[in-house]
């Protein structure tokens, strides 16, 4: 489905479980589902925003952890991005696990549609004291970066906004800019993060 | 000393050396070679086993994690 | 243009490493708690007293104070009898179809669309399924269910699913339809399938399990636990006869979060909207149609017909049929329907068992048929089969306790 005169579709896109329904919600006023398990939206649930006389239409795409599809609702992800070839992406990360949003991320990235980020959940990371560089990060990925959240409706306005800004991603120039500055020698640097997911002491 | 993830104790923790299955799955919620991780709990009669991998748990079946080999932390 | 994946991952490496750092990690109370809700020896205790206490307050609070302390006072006390009176022509068609039997003491028996319509409407089921609908959202807005699923897993992965089919078992718990989408989560062919066909047959949904407990209060026990068998029997004969993979689980284990007071408002409010917009429309319509068949005769002929296979296989008096009629459009007003009918104990459980499977009602069947019609065929194929072991199955059994 192609986009109208002064229509912008976007397509909500991310790992399940990041809060995309409830960002859905909060933009388009709509009764998404909002659970705390990873496959709340199995389904694709449309929506609108009219702002300044424009129209957004708003497509809340199931989750998926790569566009390697593994089940039916993944399926349903790919299919939607394939489909919208001129729609606005915008990709939603949990600001509490970046790394593991960057994978599916990167991906939609080298499909090329106008693209932009929403940093979800950014209330969440500073309670448990995660910081995000989202000047660097916008910087490397060369597309706007808004941190956003849901719960406390926190950058609706300037996700909006972001949508003007969007831009089609440049994975070569990605590469150039986040290995340029600082060498990344694989297989030297200790990845984890220290204390256990629960947070137990040892 | 490298396990199975399988054979990971309790509160064990080691860092990931290889992966035979399931590679890009495991990839996709956290679990990659060179990544830290830490035995939640493994549930009894060939349950799944949880862990945790930087501030992440994973629940994964039995025969996934036999497939990745850690090196275990000395205490 | 693409990368490869290994490439991939190290530019995600490169750039997390270079935009986010993690603070010190504390313990927190949902951090320990995840553990202990996650770990066999506290977990386990743990799952059965939710589900205990899940269903202790289902059964006390939407059963037993607002049902039975109150609207079964207003409806039977006060509602009937003035119908009764007020309404025209005790013996007419629309008396009939309107109110039912001029006879009938509590609501359950008159059968009328506005006695037996509405008090199963407002009176049973929107006070269960609001209760129900309150506590399922509390544990799927904390995060409770994928840790029940890594629990089910070791279980569930033995009769052909995994661990995460308890999703979809749990929302079937509410309603059906919401479950079959649901089902998407499964990774594949085969897992869906038989998760969607268990659906189908041997979960209950919210509105079946109130009306059960107000109705039928004695055999609700029995019921349940003849559904639980159906499902672990006829789930491990499914995942040996139909092909197709079982990979196992694999899902991320959220942390707790407390759940939103505004999202919880808003669910329940969603779902009070569908009753009234979708089921009791349903629960009219059923009556209408259930009584309008009776009138016609169409019943009495069918129940003959039906006769040798009710009485002599199942062991149910042949009756049954109505209310198995009106199963295909609501379960919760079939369950009402059925309790009216003078039968053994066992014979009640047996037939609350077979409207519970013999067919998924209407818009449960509308779902399944969204996903598919081969899949569709095929459950509908193995759900005859079901019924008719099953069914009879259940009978024998009655006969070899010397109960039926």
């Amino acid at each position: 489905m192609a986009a109208h005169n002064h229509r912008y579709t976007i397509l909500m896109m991310g790992n399940p479980n990041v809060g995309k329904s409830a960002l859905f919600n909060r933009l388009t006023g709509a009764n998404a589902v909002v659970s705390n398990y990873p496959g709340t939206t199995v389904d694709v649930t449309r929506g609108f925003l009219r702002k300044e006389r424009l129209e957004y239409e708003i497509i809340d795409v199931p989750g998926a952890y790569s566009l390697e599809a593994r089940d039916a609702a993944e399926e349903v992800a790919v299919r939607i991005l394939g489909g919208h070839p001129d729609a606005v992406v915008m990709v939603v990360l949990d600001a509490t696990r970046v790394e593991r949003g960057l994978y599916l991320a990167l991906e939609v990235m080298e499909h090329g549609n106008p693209l932009f980020v929403a940093l979800n959940m950014i209330d969440a990371a500073r309670e448990r004291e995660v910081s995000v560089d989202v000047a660097t990060l916008q910087e490397i990925l060369g597309v706007p970066v808004v941190p956003t959240s849901a719960v406390r409706g926190e950058g609706m306005l300037d996700l909006v906004e972001a949508v003007h800004r969007a831009q089609p991603p440049d994975i070569a120039a990605i590469e150039a800019r986040a290995f340029g500055e600082v060498k990344c020698p694989a297989g030297e640097r200790p990845l984890s993060i220290a204390g256990t997911a629960g947070g137990v002491p040892e | 000393m490298q396990k199975r993830l399988s054979e990971l104790e309790f509160s064990e923790s080691g860092t990931v050396r290889d992966i035979f299955a399931s590679r890009h799955e495991l990839n996709c919620l956290g679990v990659r070679v060179r990544k830290h991780l830490t035995m939640i709990t493994r549930q009894p009669i060939k349950g799944p086993v949880v862990v945790a991998v930087d501030d992440m748990e994973v629940a994964m079946g039995l025969e996934t994690a036999r497939c990745v080999i850690v090196e275990v932390d000395r205490p | 243009m693409s990368i490869s994946p290994s490439r991939r991952w190290e530019l995600v490496d490169c750039i997390a490493r270079r935009t986010v750092s993690a603070g010190a990690c504390r313990p927190t109370l949902g951090g320990v708690l995840g553990e202990l809700t996650v770990k066999p020896l506290t977990g386990i205790p743990t799952a059965l007293a939710v589900l205990y206490a899940f269903w202790s307050v289902f059964g006390s609070f939407a059963g037993a104070l607002v049902t039975d302390g109150f609207m079964v006072r207003i409806f039977d006390g006060y509602w009937l009898p003035w119908m009764q009176a007020v309404w025209p022509d005790p013996g007419s068609v629309h008396y009939f179809l309107f109110v039912g039997d001029p006879a009938a003491e509590t609501c359950f028996e008159a059968f009328g669309m506005l006695t037996s319509g509405l008090f199963v409407s407002f009176g049973v089921v929107l006070p269960a399924i609001l209760v129900f609908y309150l506590m399922m959202t509390l544990l799927e807005d904390s995060g409770y269910l994928p840790r029940l699923a890594v629990l089910m897993d070791t279980l569930l992965h033995k009769i052909g699913l995994h661990g995460y089919a308890i999703v979809p078992a749990i929302l079937g718990l509410g309603c059906n339809v919401p479950a079959v989408t649901a089902t998407r989560t499964l990774e594949t062919r085969k897992q869906r399938f038989i998760m969607m066909t268990l659906l189908a047959l041997f979960i209950p949904c919210g509105a079946q399990l109130g009306i059960m407990l107000q109705a039928v209060p004695d055999t609700v026990g029995w019921v349940l636990l003849y559904l639980l068998i159906g499902f672990v029997v006829f789930g491990f004969a499914l995942s040996r006869v139909i092909p197709g993979s079982n990979p196992e689980i694999l899902i991320d284990v959220p942390p707790y979060r407390w759940p939103q007071r505004t999202n919880v408002a808003k669910k329940l409010w969603n779902k009070t909207r569908g009753f009234l917009t979708n089921a009791v429309p349903f629960v009219m319509l059923g009556i209408l149609i259930v009584n309008v068949l009776y009138l016609t005769g169409f019943i009495g002929w069918l129940a003959d017909l039906a006769a040798p296979l009710f009485v002599t296989w199942f062991g149910v008096p042949k009756e049954t049929v109505g209310p198995l009629l009106a199963a295909f459009l609501r379960k919760d007003l079939a369950v009402a329907q059925l309790s009216t009918i003078p039968m053994t104990p066992y014979q009640m459980i047996t037939a609350v068992v077979l409207i519970s499977i013999y067919f998924p009602c209407v818009a449960t069947f509308a779902m399944m048929v969204r996903e598919g019609p081969r899949q569709l065929l095929a459950a509908m194929g193995v759900l005859a089969v079901v019924v008719m072991i099953y069914g009879g199955l259940i009978h024998a059994v009655g006969i070899l306790l010397g109960v039926a």
